[in-house]
């Protein structure tokens, strides 16, 4: 598994925190600040943002703060689940998480609102979450695993508290093959997969935060749907 | 009449995908949707397996993050957040633990006090002990004094080593006949059992001498 979104466009994501202002052009491949941008409504999150931006920038840090936590109640269930797919850890999902929502906000200056700030949040993630997979397949090669992870007991209490024993066995098996499945497919695949099924995103939107082509992006989850069919056992 | 091409895979999915997403989906796919039934059926079984993948993740996640779990990182956000520009603090651990003892004793002067005696005890207790070792077991100094002048028993042992190289007349004689009985009578004392063996297997002087 290497980078996905990194080695999509090596000047946009790498190199930085990822958290640079996106270019608006990118989704149509004209690249540069001389290239059009998107005229449509801000949505709720993007306003919320360009104020914070402004306090921010006058300095009223408190009202900032204050505004910030609204943004966080929007979009924490979404990167919750985006982070916890991708890791497979609920700690590591979390700490991924929070460490999105503290780097938003310490580069808030840089957010521009050419773009939703969904789609620049969850760049922000997806490459922290990124980087913690590497760790962890660095760590790994050194740590024999084996203990009951909470991908497990996620699983496990997914099926229902009151559901029988029996039930909650088959759904852990379930999430297991679905999650390994996920695991086995190509890293761009699986990037644009978790984007958008598990991140609600559009192939437009994916375009945008990984630099890919749409069609590509397209073609990736075309083909990322159908191995996971395959792999699945479910006949296409 | 029936058809006789069949849309591919790849259009089916981006018509779910479009579908589910919000995005504006092809009519000409639909139109062959509703009108042909492999496809539909197709399709339906792709949005059937799409739909659990989502399903079951979703749910998956949602379990691990509760609403409990969801406040508490909310908190630690902005715990994290209200910390951001602010200058890094000492950690006051060992300034704390100090001025804790400082306060809890009366009088500030006492812990040197208990300085103070625990280095007199100290010199004290080094001081007895050489002195206990002058006086028993003796020293180096007084060793080396011995070494320089001999006592009368290194006297005589200086003599018995010399006595291959010496002519041998009566009087060397009598000393070294004084010197053994010196040692024959050591060697009877409590404190040399341990070389009682080897006294056995040795000749007496006295022996010899009444042999004589």
């Amino acid at each position: 598994m290497n980078g996905d979104l990194r080695t999509a466009r090596e000047g946009e994501v790498a190199g930085d925190v990822g958290v640079g202002p996106l270019d608006p052009a990118s989704a149509v491949v004209q690249p540069g600040p001389s290239a059009r941008r998107a005229v449509a409504p801000l949505s709720e999150d993007s306003r919320l943002a360009v104020e914070i931006r402004s306090l921010v920038n006058r300095g009223d840090m408190d009202e900032a703060r204050e505004r910030f936590s609204g943004l966080v109640e929007m979009h924490q269930r979404r990167a919750s689940r985006i982070a916890y797919q991708y890791l497979r850890d609920a700690a590591d999902a979390d700490e991924a998480v929070q460490d999105a929502f503290v780097k938003v906000f310490s580069h808030i200056s840089a957010y521009r609102e050419a773009w939703p700030f969904e789609v620049w949040f969850t760049r922000i993630l997806i490459n922290g979450c990124l980087d913690r997979r590497k760790a962890r397949s660095r760590r790994d090669r050194w740590i024999v695993g084996g203990e009951i992870t909470s991908a497990d007991e996620a699983a496990a209490s997914a099926a229902g508290p009151a559901s029988d024993p029996e039930h909650r066995l088959l759904a852990r098996e379930r999430c297991a093959r679905i999650a390994a499945a996920i695991d086995r497919l190509d890293g761009r695949q699986r990037t644009v997969f978790m984007l958008c099924h598990y991140g609600d995103c559009t192939a437009r939107e994916v375009s945008v935060m990984t630099g890919l082509n749409e069609s590509t992006v397209r073609v990736h989850l075309f083909r990322a749907a159908r191995k996971l069919r395959h792999l699945l056992g479910v006949k296409p | 009449m029936p058809r006789t091409r069949h849309l591919q895979e790849e259009r089916l999915f981006d018509f779910y995908m479009a579908e589910r997403t919000g995005e504006p989906t092809s009519p000409p796919v639909a139109e062959h949707l509703a009108d042909c039934e492999p496809c539909g059926r197709r399709y339906a079984e792709l949005a059937a397996f799409m739909d659990m993948l989502r399903r079951e993740g979703d749910a998956e996640a949602d379990a691990v993050f509760g609403a409990d779990r969801l406040h508490a990182q909310q908190q630690q956000i902005a715990r994290r957040v209200a910390l951001l520009g602010r200058p890094a603090r000492i950690i006051s651990f060992p300034g704390r633990m100090v001025r804790r003892t400082i306060n809890a004793s009366t009088s500030r002067t006492a812990p040197r006090w208990i300085a103070a005696a625990a280095a007199a005890g100290l010199f004290i207790g080094v001081a007895l002990g050489a002195s206990y070792q002058f006086g028993v077991g003796g020293s180096p100094l007084r060793g080396g004094r011995a070494f320089l002048v001999p006592d009368a028993a290194s006297a005589r042992a200086s003599r018995v080593t010399a006595m291959p190289a010496r002519s041998g007349g009566p009087a060397d004689v009598g000393a070294d006949d004084d010197f053994l009985w010196d040692l024959e009578i050591a060697l009877d004392r409590p404190r040399t059992r341990e070389l009682r063996a080897f006294e056995e297997l040795t000749p007496h002087v006295r022996e010899i001498v009444d042999r004589r």
